[in-house]
């Protein structure tokens, strides 16, 4: 295991790293309408989202990557194997995402809705500024957990060829029969990765106020 | 004089840095009600649960009926552990009963009073059945055997745990603050059974912040602060006046736990 | 292009045979992950501070790394510490391995559930430590550890279709290989998705089912 190979394997890293930010945040933007639909208390929305929240959930990251895969070109959609890739881990945090979110909407406490009507908030003001912000902040220690799972799942897009880190140890692997130091390498890197996720995250949680009923 | 039921000679204990009881020495007689009174942090619970080998004493002794718990000194002077087996034989002579209750959810009155028969004491299902169901009986709640702790009042909770520990057939009963949880109108029935209990000679060690059965009932009462046994005598001496005046502060507090009628 | 999924269904036997093998890794996984999870959180618990520090920081790397890099240490690490493994046992050993860390952590929750209390109750009696787990801690934080229990079997489901990267002859790799035969490789992944996905929707409704009558025992009436 030389210099040169973890140089490999760390520029890799960074793909997986751009790989799994950009997916999370595209994961977000659909799970905030995901979640929107499944409140908004009508059944022509809540209906299909529970479906695409039920499927993504219900099949492996692998099959669904595999499906978009062969999918995508049959219906005339010609992209580049990562914009595919990056679809797949969108669909499928967005899925996870839109949970929580609904989980932190629920729990966000009745007494201080209330305590905004009673002020004289209107339905919008009371949604916008009381709930949202507050549901946010409930949702954030699983918003941290989806985005550790979102790093290693986005291990999985190596199995559609794109070259980040597990493909690169894979190929690595295969070409310096060096197996043990490159996967233990990579598994290193990606414990580290998610080590400093939590470490800030942590300190960004402590930061939050806390939210009380 | 007859063997004191419970022995404690230089008990010091500590949790890290803090020294929560300090060289305590204090003589449980057999067949009384001991209480054990003072304010809250006087470490009056943590001297109980030591007796009950929940914490293990940093240093000093502590013998049930002249047998050593958990610990003994060695040939040179030196503490050293029991085995494990050997701890239980002695710990089986106390029954403790919590503030909490802590009877366990998923087993009836009647299961959480059998059960220690069944798995401890070997004894067969039916006759450890029909033990427990005796003890039921003894504290009033016989017509409540098939209930689960979650149906039951806090009153009737701490009622079935005291014929829990009863089961066992203890020499010595330990109470911690065994009213404390209880809403005001509770208290009566457990203090009750706990009369009953003491007419009928058993030892108990009662950590209480009921002033009134303390008086009433008690025949040793200790006095703890700040970790430390500040005196320890029967009611008539330890209340009569002029008392000491940490004792006179603490009373003031508890006016309406009973302490009224000693003003 | 025909989207015809009934292409695929000329195999069905092999299909199964693919099913069959998801079916026992996950099940395997499942039994052995929950025991060696419960003997692990027991062990971090009971232990004292040694034990509890090394294993603490076994069940965080395999929870931190992804399982395809496990699997991959596995199958082609093994050979050269003399653990050659064909992929069946391989995947076995592997998702065995990866349920017993989470379903670890499960338990390490159940326990801390259980109020010391009742804990301290039992010792007061004399039930041996053994006791104390088997007849108090166990049916006490049972109803505690279910829903994430469950949640955990999905996810390991899930996660053996990922042994299909080392040939384990299951589903997901019997499935795509017989849509490449055919050249019906979209309806064989279609068909795939759904299977997984009828078997997953299955198992969290067994789960909350399990849940329903669980709470509805009369004890864990708050």
């Amino acid at each position: 295991m030389t210099i040169k190979l973890f140089t490999l394997l760390m520029q890799a890293a960074l793909y997986t790293l751009g790989i799994s930010i950009v997916s999370i945040v595209i994961g977000f933007a659909i799970a905030i309408l995901l979640s929107a639909a499944m409140l908004s208390g009508k059944g022509i929305y809540i209906a299909p989202a529970r479906l695409f929240i039920s499927f993504f959930r219900g099949v492996p990251l692998l099959v669904q990557l595999l499906l978009i895969y062969t999918l995508l070109p049959v219906i005339g959609i010609n992209v580049p194997s990562i914009v595919a890739a990056i679809i797949g881990l969108s669909l499928c945090t967005a899925a996870y995402q839109a949970e929580n979110l609904r989980g932190g909407f629920d729990a966000v406490p009745k007494g201080l809705v209330e305590a905004a009507d009673v002020t004289g908030f209107n339905p919008r003001q009371t949604f916008f500024r009381i709930r949202v912000p507050i549901a946010l902040r409930l949702t954030f220690p699983a918003l941290v957990n989806e985005a550790i799972m979102i790093l290693k799942s986005s291990s999985l897009v190596s199995v559609v060829g794109i070259i980040e880190l597990t493909k690169m140890a894979q190929d690595l692997s295969s070409s310096t029969y060096l197996p043990i130091p490159i996967f233990a390498s990579a598994g290193a890197i990606y414990l580290v990765i998610n080590w400093a996720i939590a470490l800030v995250a942590g300190r960004v949680e402590r930061s939050l106020p806390k939210v009380t009923a | 004089m007859s063997l004191p039921a419970i022995a404690i000679h230089s008990l010091v204990k500590r949790f890290g840095e803090t020294t929560v009881l300090q060289d305590i020495d204090l003589e449980i007689p057999e067949g009384k009600v001991s209480c054990l009174i003072g304010p809250s942090g006087s470490g009056k619970s943590t001297l109980l649960r030591c007796l009950a080998f929940l914490e293990e004493p940093t240093s000093g002794m502590i013998t049930i009926k002249g047998e050593a718990l958990g610990f003994f000194e060695n040939a040179g002077g030196k503490r050293e552990r029991l085995p494990p087996a050997q701890i239980r034989t002695v710990r089986s002579k106390t029954g403790m009963v919590f503030q909490q209750f802590n009877l366990w959810p998923h087993m009836t009155a009647l299961g959480n009073v059998a059960e220690a028969l069944k798995t401890v004491r070997k004894v067969p299902k039916a006759e450890a059945e029909a033990r427990a169901m005796a003890q039921l009986k003894k504290v009033g709640l016989e017509n409540r055997a098939g209930h689960y702790p979650s149906q039951l009042s806090g009153g009737q909770q701490q009622r079935v745990a005291i014929a829990r520990a009863l089961a066992l057939e203890p020499k010595i009963m330990l109470f911690d603050e065994p009213t404390s949880a209880l809403d005001p109108e509770l208290t009566g029935e457990v203090l009750n059974v706990m009369r009953d209990l003491a007419a009928e000679g058993m030892t108990m060690v009662v950590v209480t912040h009921e002033i009134g059965f303390a008086a009433t009932v008690g025949q040793q009462i200790s006095f703890l602060d700040h970790g430390r046994l500040l005196f320890s005598g029967p009611p008539t001496e330890i209340f009569a006046k002029p008392r000491h005046p940490r004792l006179d502060q603490f009373l003031d507090t508890y006016l309406d736990r009973g302490a009224s009628m000693l003003a | 292009m025909i989207f015809d999924p009934t292409v695929i269904l000329d195999k069905l036997p092999e299909i199964g045979s693919g099913l069959l093998v998801t079916l026992v890794l996950w099940i395997v996984g499942i039994v052995g992950g929950v025991v060696a999870g419960f003997v692990v959180a027991s062990a971090r618990r009971f232990g004292g501070m040694a034990i509890n520090g090394v294993l603490g920081l076994v069940v965080e790397v395999l929870r931190g790394t992804p399982f395809l890099i496990q699997v991959f240490l596995l199958y082609y690490g093994g050979p050269f510490v003399g653990l050659m493994l064909d992929p069946i046992p391989c995947g076995l050993i592997g998702l065995t391995v990866y349920a017993a860390a989470y379903y670890s952590e499960v338990f390490r929750a159940g326990f801390a559930a259980v109020p010391p209390g009742h804990v301290e109750a039992a010792e007061c009696l004399g039930m041996t430590r053994l006791q104390t787990i088997r007849r108090i801690q166990i049916p006490e934080m049972a109803l505690i550890v279910l829903p994430p229990s469950v949640n955990l079997a999905v996810i390991l489901l899930k996660e053996s279709a990922v042994l299909s990267v080392i040939t384990v002859p299951e589903l997901t790799t019997v499935v795509s290989a017989i849509g490449s035969q055919q050249y019906a490789f979209l309806e064989a992944i279609f068909v795939l998705a759904v299977t997984y996905w009828v078997i997953v929707e299955a198992t969290d409704r067994l789960g909350r089912l399990a849940e329903r009558r669980l709470s509805r025992l009369r004890f864990s009436k708050a």
